[in-house]
């Protein structure tokens, strides 16, 4: 029997009916959940790790992996940082500097995993490292301290509890949402990851689909780097260091198969808010803080065995009828 | 292999009563019976989703029944696992090999007992000397130090067959092993298996060939919608068209095809065409409106060639002209839009289709480019008018166009992977084993399908090694061997004369 999980609402709706029950027990359990400050702070850390989970995401479903993200991410916001602040370029002008960075790092990915044939871990493997360590032979280590103001204001602005950054993530989510599923390229990105010789006799470009899907997880590395970069006010060179095990965990839970072909945007989204509930819940319950990713790893230990059995289908589970009349297309 | 004297005893060895099995959503098997006697070749048939491969999986371990009783020698036994039913003597041969294909021969045979010496160093030269006697037994022509992967796949089905053997196997289960071996290769195999046979092995033989079941079986059981059709008939007492009866429920009915209209100009010249496969120089004409069979063995060099068409191998020389005018189709993305090409993989669920995705996305991946509207976004809604009318054509069923085309039926599949090239209004097809593991029935509506795109103006080559589908759906047949096309048959589609014909051709 197939298992079609990333296509089959089931697992996003699993993890909505979590992540709602996750909401109302924490607010009911600790009031200050609610508070504009802690939801703020919440809503921050989850737009730019949504971020970093849709970059793995889209190699993904493309059947290949981006150990790089984190590298890209940190290389983008140490370059922006230090053309703003070692050589005075104007903000705009280092911000798209940072993000054309960022796609030319993804698309370095993609050429070398298109023309070498390597496994895509592996090749990532050794560009991840190259990333850091340009990186941290600009820096040695050291900060780019004092970004211009309008940058690091920006990453502590917020509407009531709602951080502006929040706003980019939603915009880019969509956009990537509309783009895999109505798009041509989008399409054409999934097909190729479904069965790439089938794509191929369909008559699909294969290096077209392959560089977009780098370049793409490039581009909101770079993003994800920057929005990181304006909240800490300076340009870390460990930025990103943390970035791996998260950016698997969002696609993975949220149903992604890691053969290729599905996109789960929404259950990505969806895994994301439970990462952050879980995060914030064990800080708001004085947790010890070292655990949270003891839990993150039952988390997805226990999504893949679920999306292995027939329980990950909440419609199963709730013996929600799916079977239909046979019938033609009519 | 000495002549000693028959030791067949025909007891009983296997015998299976009452067995259910159940799905969610379906049961695969109901109250199904299955008796097994040492020193028979007993045939298993059915069609697809008949319920054999759950059958099998139940006397091999893989599945446990839901009711039911299995004896083994008399006794009621219950395997656990595969283990548990290679350890009682029943081994099974699969159509998807079961080797290793870096390891050697000997490597293979012994795989679960590798000999050792001192602190548990692998003894080569044992491991040779042990496998020998079983290679020589079903006639591995090979040393035992090759590597599987260096095997032909008949040699390797042998090496199966030796393995088995070597584990004391005294039932042997065939799944479809002549499913891809040369016609010589199965007179090979079938010598071995009557040998064992006289040993006093008991065989289970699946097969959708039912020549090779005439020829070789002595008992069968046939299975329709998970349940016995017949049970355990002796071949002599039962015919072809009987056997037939039995498995779709219904007397077979080859409709004569209706008269189409002549083939019109050539939309296809192929002269002199070279690659670097090793395809000696070929040349062929397709016309407008034609089935132009292309008929010849598994390894003959036929995809190779419709391959080298496509622009997916490239050519090495020679000349092809599409409706006239010279070409140099150097990818498949320009055959398919500049020259109108459709290729249909003989292989749909490796290179045809996707099969996680959806019935919709099968089926538009061929037009996606031309569909897009400003900013390339695609609307569903124009994008199903694009598709509906193909999908339609070929009367494909299926619940909703979004459910995933690996849940489909395997005739619903071909029949998407064909959908997707009318979509893109191709008209020069290349079809290669249309009908390959798909059922009787949805084989005949199958090749009215073709039929009737030619009689539209569709120029079909059509490539088989289905000699009863080559001679009842082509004008012109041509045989191919050994890479080269070694004869052009006009076809009378009288299939006794035809038949000879295309031997002649072959031998």
């Amino acid at each position: 029997m197939l298992r079609l999980r990333g296509l089959v609402p089931g697992v996003a709706l699993g993890l909505l009916l979590i992540d709602l029950v996750g909401m109302i027990v924490l607010s009911a359990v600790r009031p200050q959940f609610l508070s504009d400050y802690n939801l703020f702070v919440t809503g921050r850390d989850l737009s730019i790790l949504l971020l970093v989970a849709l970059a793995q995401m889209i190699v993904l479903s493309l059947g290949q992996m981006n150990l790089s993200i984190g590298s890209i991410g940190g290389l983008v916001a140490i370059i922006e940082s230090g053309l703003m602040v070692r050589f005075g370029v104007p903000v705009p002008v280092a911000l798209v500097a940072g993000l054309l960075l960022g796609i030319a790092c993804g698309v370095v990915n993609g050429l070398l995993v298109y023309w070498t044939k390597i496994n895509s871990f592996v090749l990532t493997l050794g560009t991840s490292y190259v990333f850091a360590g340009i990186n941290l032979g600009i820096t040695h280590a050291t900060p780019f301290y004092h970004i211009p103001n309008e940058v690091s204001s920006f990453g502590q602005a917020r509407f009531g509890p709602i951080p502006f950054m929040a706003a980019v993530t939603i915009v880019l989510t969509l956009l990537l949402a509309g783009f895999l599923y109505q798009v041509v390229l989008g399409r054409q990105l999934l097909a190729v990851g479904g069965n790439s010789v089938a794509a191929r006799l369909s008559g699909l470009p294969i290096r077209r689909a392959t560089l977009t899907a780098h370049a793409i997880s490039g581009f909101l590395a770079a993003v994800a780097g920057t929005m990181l970069m304006a909240q800490l006010g300076q340009g870390q060179p460990t930025i990103g260091a943390t970035w791996v095990l998260p950016s698997f965990a969002g696609p993975i839970i949220g149903g992604a198969a890691l053969s290729g072909g599905s996109a789960p945007v929404l259950g990505t989204v969806l895994a994301m808010v439970l990462i952050s509930l879980i995060d914030d819940g064990l800080v708001l319950v004085s947790a010890d803080p070292f655990w949270v990713e003891f839990l993150i790893g039952a988390l997805i230990l226990g999504a893949v065995v679920l999306g292995r059995t027939h329980l990950g289908d909440v419609r199963v589970f709730l013996r929600i009828s799916t079977a239909r009349p046979v019938g033609s297309i009519r | 292999m000495s002549a000693e004297p028959n030791p067949r005893t025909l007891e009983v060895r296997l015998e299976v009563s009452g067995i259910r099995k159940q799905f969610p959503g379906v049961v695969a098997l109901d109250n199904v019976s299955f008796r097994l006697r040492a020193g028979e070749i007993h045939a298993l048939l059915g069609e697809n989703g008949a319920g054999k491969s759950t059958l099998i999986k139940i006397l091999t371990g893989v599945y446990q029944p839901d009711e039911g009783e299995i004896r083994l020698d008399g006794t009621p036994v219950r395997f656990a696992s595969p283990r548990a039913a290679l350890a009682a003597g029943i081994s099974v041969v699969h159509q998807e090999r079961n080797l290793i294909p870096q390891f050697t021969v000997a490597e293979n045979i012994l795989l679960e007992r590798i000999p050792t010496r001192g602190v548990q160093l692998v003894d080569h030269a044992a491991i040779n000397r042990l496998a020998r006697p079983w290679m020589d037994m079903v006639g591995v022509e090979a040393a035992p130090a090759t590597p599987v992967a260096e095997l032909s796949v008949a040699q390797m089905q042998l090496v199966e067959i030796a393995k088995a053997l070597s584990l004391q196997a005294h039932i042997l289960l065939m799944d479809e092993p002549t499913a891809a071996i040369t016609p010589h290769e199965v007179g090979y195999l079938f010598r071995i298996l009557g040998e064992l046979r006289r040993r006093n092995v008991a065989i289970v033989f699946v097969s959708h060939k039912l020549e090779e079941v005439f020829e070789l079986c002595d008992r069968v059981t046939v299975l329709r919608d998970g349940r016995n059709a017949a049970s355990d008939v002796e071949m002599a007492t039962i015919n072809r068209d009987r056997l037939v009866t039995y498995m779709i429920g219904r007397a077979e009915v080859i409709a004569k095809l209706p008269p189409k209209p002549p083939a019109g100009e050539a939309v296809l010249e192929v002269a002199g065409l070279t690659t670097k496969g090793g395809d000696g120089a070929l040349s062929l004409v397709l016309r407008r409106g034609e089935v132009l069979g292309l008929y010849g063995l598994v390894g003959a060099g036929r995809s190779n060639l419709a391959k080298t068409l496509v622009g997916e191998i490239k050519a090495t020389g020679g000349e092809v002209r599409v409706r006239g005018a010279v070409t140099h189709i150097a990818s498949f993305r320009e055959a398919l839009e500049k020259y109108r090409f459709g290729y249909v993989s003989e292989d749909r669920k490796e290179e045809g289709l996707i099969l996680l995705h959806s019935v919709r996305a099968n089926t538009s991946i061929t037009i996606w480019r031309r569909l897009r509207l400003l900013g390339q976004w695609i609307a569903r809604s124009i994008e199903d008018a694009a598709i509906l009318p193909s999908l339609r054509e070929l009367d494909v069923r299926s619940h909703s166009l979004s459910q995933s085309v690996g849940t489909l039926s395997g005739g619903n599949q071909q029949k998407v992977s064909i959908a997707k090239w009318l979509a893109a209004k191709a008209d020069i097809l290349i079809i290669d084993e249309p009908t390959v593991g798909i059922d009787i029935k949805t084989k005949n509506a199958l090749h009215e399908l073709i039929w009737d795109l030619a009689a539209k103006g569709k120029s079909i080559l059509l490539i088989s090694s289905d000699m009863p589908e080559v001679i009842r759906l082509s004008d012109r047949i041509l045989v191919m061997r050994n890479h080269a096309i070694v004869g052009e048959l006009p076809n009378d589609h009288q299939y006794d004369e035809m038949s000879e014909a295309i031997m002649a051709r072959l031998s």
